[in-house]
């Protein structure tokens, strides 16, 4: 179950999903590694959130994400048209974009679907007038996700912590009042 | 507020930062040697909270005495010596291996949730804001804590083992948390503060409870140690911590 | 995890069109993302820096983490904690980058851990005074900034959000050092000799972080033409000097170079030769901490073994 290599352990990954704010949708921030689902979520707290931007937290085994980007669906668009539905128990798939060359992957919607190529199917004909440079699929069971009791003790906290914000520090303006006054002396 | 309560207070405040402060700092120890790098960062916060409450007390320590914040709480910080400090024994123990370190932080966030828990209805209203605060931000921990030690309580013979281990060495001192001071006596009649044994009695409930669910099992005819003394881990802690500030008191560093 | 239940899909292109298709799409400046064809030497050269970085972003944390206990007032303590910690967090975050690519973090830190894979020989330099978090801060990280500025415009997608992530955190860190060096080079004489030999320590070591001369660094053309890279080695360091000098000169410190000169001609700063015997024998693992650096690395990674095996063991008995 576990990667492991000469004897060593770094857990599973566990793919980290982030929202700045109620209004914006959850987007990609990194991968963690963790035992399990529960304390993947509590280090996706203490990696992500050391700076306050922050209402909701998600994650899901990496291993659980289906992906394709635009190469691979453009270079054989033959693929999609082979996906079979086998008559499996439907469930429902959150999906992800890329959207522009330099954006990061970020919440559209969800589809029902039988299974991740399914799903997959599902979302490019359901968000067709979206131009993808890849795509994420997983399913919604999967997900671990913080509430909004989660809110004050996981995410406010890093607010207190200011000293960490650069504007806090007046180092550049000293110095510059320091140049400036060599100029003139000079 | 006379100026026995207020001496009382001051030190019961101190008493609380000097805790927060030497925990924070041996658990600012682990940074760069945690077990896994998201433990590295994960443990760092927790420190950097530690280290930040701490803060909080001395200042509220300072407004009792009209004092200027920053520099009260630096001068308490870098030039007390080690008997000048208040803190328990608990918390100025070498960092131990990973068993060691999660089961005391464990044990103190327990002991912190309950206090504060009370604090918040302080008669004392700075000092009731101040519990409100630190609460919130102190919910996170035991959260932390507790998914940590059960699962080395339950995870391998070697760390089940290591965690017993733990336990053996730090309840005696864990039961140290709760000794009062004499001069508590004023504070709890004026409603400044929770009746300590009151405390204690929750404290031990839910940490016995738990930590037998994670397989371990409790000590049992301890003899709690006494807050009033130190180890001589804590000089030799503050001679690291102090020696720059005291390379020159007046300077800004 | 799902490889097989889905027909993996073959690519028919031969070799050429592979190749010719991959260049045209970094030089339409368009972003290669895991699962996009790539050439093997893009994978390997990326896996190299890339987990080289985040070798350098764990190793880094040990010279400033020395003095977590020790910063002299309760702000300086809070503000390096949050910063190796930060550093902690870039090393997370580059790992990951690498991972995409099929590196394993496993595979990653025992290349490190045996001494097959390198990081950066600046942290392979002690740490001696309070003044060095200063010097670290403005010169080591101001030094990486620009490394990393440019790498979060590089043509990997993992890699350059990776770096913009960390370009935001490190804005931080040099400012923060950049605070330490003037409060101590304006503060008591004792104060500012003690930033003098900081700087006098660290000049020539942050110099050679941006590597070889251009003409002795055998990837930088591959790197350039794929889009890792966008500026040369010699031209980082350029910048940073006609940066860095002017400042530190300002606050009445001096540069430990007898050669440093304004260039009226050219507009930069003319600075003398590095000691490349110096550089090459610290790449070679024969620097003052290199062997301290690995065997802290070594233990803590051995002290962990049995934790991250529990937390296994847990998982496995409990929740699957």
């Amino acid at each position: 179950m576990t990667d492991t290599h000469n004897g060593d352990t770094q857990w599973p990954r566990y793919m980290v999903l982030h929202q700045e704010q109620d209004d914006k949708p959850h987007q990609h921030a990194g991968t963690v590694h963790a035992p399990d689902v529960e304390m993947a979520l509590l280090n996706a707290r203490d990696v992500f959130v050391r700076r306050p931007d922050c209402v909701s937290l998600w994650v899901v085994r990496a291993d659980l994400i289906f992906t394709r980007t635009q190469e691979e669906l453009t270079l054989h668009p033959d693929w999609l048209e082979s996906i079979q539905t086998t008559g499996d128990t439907i469930e429902t798939y959150y999906v992800f974009a890329k959207q522009t060359q330099k954006g990061q992957f970020s919440h559209l919607g969800e589809v029902e679907a039988e299974n991740p190529p399914h799903a997959l199917k599902m979302a490019l004909q359901k968000y067709s007038d979206i131009e993808g440079l890849a795509w994420w699929v997983f399913p919604v069971k999967a997900v671990l996700k913080s509430t909004p009791d989660d809110i004050a003790a996981m995410f406010a906290p890093a607010a207190v912590k200011d000293f960490r914000d650069q504007a806090n520090f007046h180092a550049l303006s000293v110095l510059r009042k320091l140049m400036r006054k060599q100029e003139v002396g000079e | 507020m006379n100026p026995e309560l207020k001496q009382a207070l001051v030190d019961y405040l101190l008493a609380m930062a000097d805790d927060e402060l030497i925990l924070g700092h041996r658990n600012s120890e682990w940074c760069g040697h945690a077990p896994i790098l998201e433990e590295d960062i994960a443990f760092a916060n927790i420190a950097l909270d530690e280290i930040g409450h701490a803060i909080v007390w001395y200042e509220l320590a300072a407004d009792v005495l009209g004092e200027e914040r920053d520099t009260y709480a630096n001068r308490k910080v870098y030039f007390r010596d080690a008997h000048e400090y208040q803190n328990a024994q608990m918390v100025e123990l070498p960092k131990g291996d990973w068993a060691f370190t999660m089961l005391r932080q464990y044990l103190f966030d327990q002991f912190e949730m309950v206090r504060l828990e009370k604090l918040t209805q302080s008669s004392y209203a700075p000092l009731a804001e101040a519990a409100a605060k630190i609460r919130t931000e102190e919910m996170y921990h035991p959260r932390h804590t507790q998914a940590w030690v059960r699962r080395l309580g339950l995870g391998t013979d070697e760390s089940h083992r290591r965690m017993q281990t733990a336990l053996d060495e730090l309840w005696p001192y864990a039961l140290a948390l709760f000794e009062a001071s004499t001069r508590e006596t004023l504070l709890i009649q004026a409603g400044y503060i929770p009746d300590t044994s009151i405390l204690k009695a929750t404290w031990l409930e839910r940490v016995t409870i738990y930590l037998q669910e994670t397989g371990l099992t409790m000590p049992t005819n301890v003899v709690a140690l006494s807050r009033t003394h130190h180890t001589e881990h804590l000089a030799a802690l503050l001679s690291d911590l102090q020696q720059i500030a005291r390379l020159d008191a007046h300077a800004r560093w | 995890m799902y490889g097989a239940t889905v027909e993996p899909i073959e690519d028919i292109r031969t070799d050429e069109e592979k190749l010719a298709e991959f260049e045209a799409r970094i030089a339409r400046g368009e972003k290669i993302e895991p699962g996009d064809w790539m050439p093997d030497e893009y994978r390997r050269q990326l896996i190299r820096m890339i987990s080289q970085h985040a070798h350098s972003e764990v190793v880094g944390m040990l010279p400033e983490g020395a003095f977590i206990t020790r910063a002299p007032n309760l702000r300086r303590k809070l503000i390096l904690l949050a910063k190796v910690q930060d550093e902690a967090g870039h090393g997370q975050y580059l790992y990951h980058a690498a991972e995409t690519l099929g590196a394993t973090r496993e595979e990653m830190l025992e290349a490190l851990l045996s001494g097959k894979a390198k990081y950066s020989s600046i942290f392979n330099y002690p740490t001696l005074s309070w003044a060095d978090m200063g010097a670290i801060g403005w010169l080591v990280d101001g030094a990486a900034i620009l490394n990393q500025t440019m790498l979060a415009k590089c043509s990997y997608g993992p890699y350059a959000r990776a770096m913009v992530r960390i370009c935001a955190e490190e804005n931080f860190h040099r400012r923060q050092g950049q605070d330490i060096v003037i409060t101590l080079a304006m503060g008591t004489p004792e104060q500012k000799a003690m930033m003098q030999n900081s700087i006098n320590r660290w000049w020539w070591p942050t110099l050679m972080m941006f590597g070889p001369h251009d003409t002795d660094s055998p990837n930088s053309a591959v790197l350039i033409r794929w889009g890792i890279k966008t500026k040369t080695n010699d031209e980082l360091r350029q910048t940073f000097v006609d940066q860095t000098a002017p400042e530190l000169m300002a606050l009445g410190l001096t540069i430990p170079d007898p050669e440093l000169r304004y260039d009226e001609t050219n507009g930069h700063w003319h600075f003398g030769e590095i000691n490349w015997d110096e550089f090459w024998n610290v790449v070679k693992g024969n620097g003052p901490c290199n062997a301290e650096r690995m065997a802290t690395r070594r233990q803590a990674h051995e002290d962990g073994l049995w934790v991250r095996e529990a937390m296994v063991a847990y998982a496995e008995k409990y929740q699957q």
